[in-house]
């Protein structure tokens, strides 16, 4: 069983290196981290204060990808904004998953009332824009950083995932290796840990890429809003800050476009992932588009 | 009918739960803040420089909402208050009601809005049509399919700025933001309502081009799937012509699924663009809540909040509601769901 099982699991991956658009989008998102990493390995966080170099300089040698009119360097405030963007996403998306799977796993497997009550549950916050409630609780919460801000998004991100999960424990339980397992004595939580987890795994997987996504959005969102952490750069306060500067006005399109460019890339390449996955997990996806 | 009575039952309870966990989320977030619900932001304002008499505002809120008494007797009181349309005053512009900022900005949301998903899913199904009919062997149609997916992938402001940078800036086509001229008093003449128009192009655009792409390969892919039935193969075995296929038999069966969507976004418009408006600085409910932010004018934020919440909510229930009454196919599969 356990071999059947490292087996599915190992044509699946070869499936995902074998697909063009997992690979052209893990490519993308690979320079996108490396860019940012490198960024912060070398910059001086001293130059990151206002004023380290002279104001609205265009791109060029001296500074690299031009400055505000601040003088902050754009580049400097890039290697600041990739990785907080990508951490509020990856923050978000784990734990938005982790508790959507549970809810979904409780109410898919158990049923009767804590089901509909659950169900319930899951189409009020399927239904209201998370975006609604994520403004009402970042306008409450002061001065929120970059980890508050994951957190709370995080927190909203779950609905989805419930309901995909539910429907799939609802398909699975009734699979003869589930009655199996119950029939040997395991307890409900143990079958959903070992018996029901392994299969819905490469499904989780595409519905984290998706998460990521949300939460990305909802953060840029909220930080055009004026919602987003004030001390700390993400490429959603740097276009709040370009803008608030009226950056456009001025001229300075190196200072609104770089990050635009650069969270563009970021959805591109994990919505290249998403169908990946989605394809990888459905072959018969193969031959639309 | 039966089977239609239970299911409507069910979704009438979920509207009613949106509803109640929505005011529910709305009343206790605040006091979980220690201290005076309003203090906080009372505080916040002070720091901020903004200068209020606020004894007498926190009075007022104590009087209106009972703040000194028990928590239970303080949500009973939110729900009458809230039921009888009172959402308080608000605190950047006191004593307006928070009801009457709202209410004048809705128009401006729900106008703009209204029109653009109504011509970008006119547009989009019509394009989608013919490409999905075209099928995917033609270049052109290849193109426009990756066209659409990468609009669909981008957030809907990143193309609003790019808008107000070419059009408003580069080439100072249209106005930067607003929605009529400074000086100009809203009234009813061809002079004004040009004016508008004038104003309303580029966030239009900027929301009609980024759900053009939803809408064509939705539309494509409805055509796709529906080649190969049956009453398609008759109406070509039957030497229809080619457009008459599309239009009168393809075209006409995807629409229903087609006119969900568009039922479904109608009911989002309220909270669907308040990042756009913000962009462009159209005084709808977006704007408001920018501003309330901007002023930390939490009664406004809260009003706007619970405004979406429950026009999304009415609107979910209403599609709902009439949706298996025009399709019996979805009554039957909803009932047998639950």
């Amino acid at each position: 069983m356990a071999e059947v099982r490292v087996e599915a699991q190992r044509g699946y991956a070869g499936e995902l290196l074998r697909n063009r658009k997992f690979l052209i989008g893990t490519i993308i998102f690979l320079a996108l981290l490396a860019v940012a990493v490198a960024g912060s390995l070398f910059v001086d966080p001293v130059q990151r204060r206002t004023g380290s170099f002279p104001a609205r300089l265009p791109p060029g040698p001296g500074g690299l990808l031009g400055t505000d009119s601040l003088g902050r360097s754009v580049a400097i405030q890039m290697s600041e904004a990739v990785p907080n963007s990508l951490q509020v996403g990856l923050i978000a998306a784990f734990l938005g998953t982790l508790i959507g799977a549970l809810i979904g796993f409780i109410s898919g497997y158990f049923g009767g009332a804590v089901d509909a009550v659950l169900r319930i549950l899951i189409d009020v916050f399927l239904s209201v824009p998370s975006l609604v409630f994520l403004i009402l609780i970042a306008s409450l919460v002061k001065g929120v950083g970059v980890q508050t801000m994951a957190l709370i998004i995080g927190a909203f991100a779950w609905p989805s995932p419930a309901r995909q999960v539910r429907a799939q424990v609802l398909s699975l339980k009734e699979r003869a290796f589930v009655q199996i397992a119950r029939l040997s004595g395991m307890s409900g939580l143990e079958i959903i840990f070992r018996e029901l987890m392994p299969h819905m795994l490469q499904w989780l997987g595409a519905n984290f890429v998706n998460a990521f996504i949300a939460a990305v959005l909802a953060e840029s969102g909220l930080s055009l809003l004026g919602l987003g952490p004030q001390r700390e750069m993400t490429l959603g306060m740097m276009i709040y800050w370009a803008l608030g500067y009226s950056a456009i006005l001025q001229n300075l399109w190196w200072w609104w476009l770089t990050p635009i460019l650069a969270l563009m890339c970021l959805f591109l390449s994990l919505y290249l992932i998403h169908l990946g996955f989605d394809e990888a997990s459905n072959p018969r996806l193969h031959s639309q588009v | 009918m039966i089977a239609y009575l239970r299911y409507l039952s069910e979704r009438f309870v979920i509207f009613v739960a949106t509803i109640f966990i929505s005011i529910t989320i709305v009343f206790f977030v605040p006091r979980l803040v220690p201290g005076h619900p309003l203090l906080a932001v009372f505080n916040r304002m002070a720091a901020a420089g903004g200068s209020l008499n606020a004894p007498q505002l926190i009075e007022e809120y104590n009087r209106l909402f009972g703040l000194d008494k028990s928590l239970w007797e303080q949500y009973v009181r939110f729900l009458r208050e809230l039921a009888r349309g009172n959402l308080g005053y608000s605190i950047g512009s006191f004593p307006s009601r928070v009801s009457d900022i709202l209410t004048s900005a809705i128009p401006w949301t729900i106008g703009l809005l209204m029109l653009t998903t109504l011509i970008s899913w006119v547009l989009g199904s019509l394009i989608g049509a013919v490409a999905g009919w075209r099928g995917g062997k033609s270049r052109f149609v290849q193109a426009l399919v990756w066209a659409a997916l990468v609009l669909y992938t981008i957030p809907y402001y990143i193309l609003a700025i790019i808008l107000v940078f070419l059009f408003a800036f580069q080439w100072r086509i249209f106005p930067l933001s607003g929605a009529y001229s400074v000086g100009l008093s809203p009234e009813l003449s061809l002079d004004f309502a040009l004016d508008v128009l004038r104003h309303a192009a580029l966030p239009a655009l900027s929301m009609i081009v980024v759900s053009l792409g939803w809408w064509f390969l939705s539309m494509r892919s409805l055509i796709t799937s529906l080649k190969g039935e049956d009453y398609i193969l008759q109406a070509e075995a039957k030497g229809l012509s080619n457009r008459r296929i599309l239009w009168g038999y393809a075209f006409r069966n995807a629409l229903l699924p087609q006119a969900t969507g568009l039922a479904i976004s109608l009911g989002r418009i309220v909270g669907g663009a308040l990042i756009t408006e913000v962009i462009f600085a159209y005084p709808g409910l977006g704007w408001v809540i920018y501003n309330s932010i901007t002023s930390i004018d939490f009664p406004v934020i809260q009003g706007g909040v619970l405004l979406i919440v429950f026009s999304v909510a009415l609107a979910n229930f209403v599609i709902d509601m009439v949706y298996p009454l025009i399709d019996p196919r979805i009554r039957y599969q909803q009932a047998g769901r639950g």
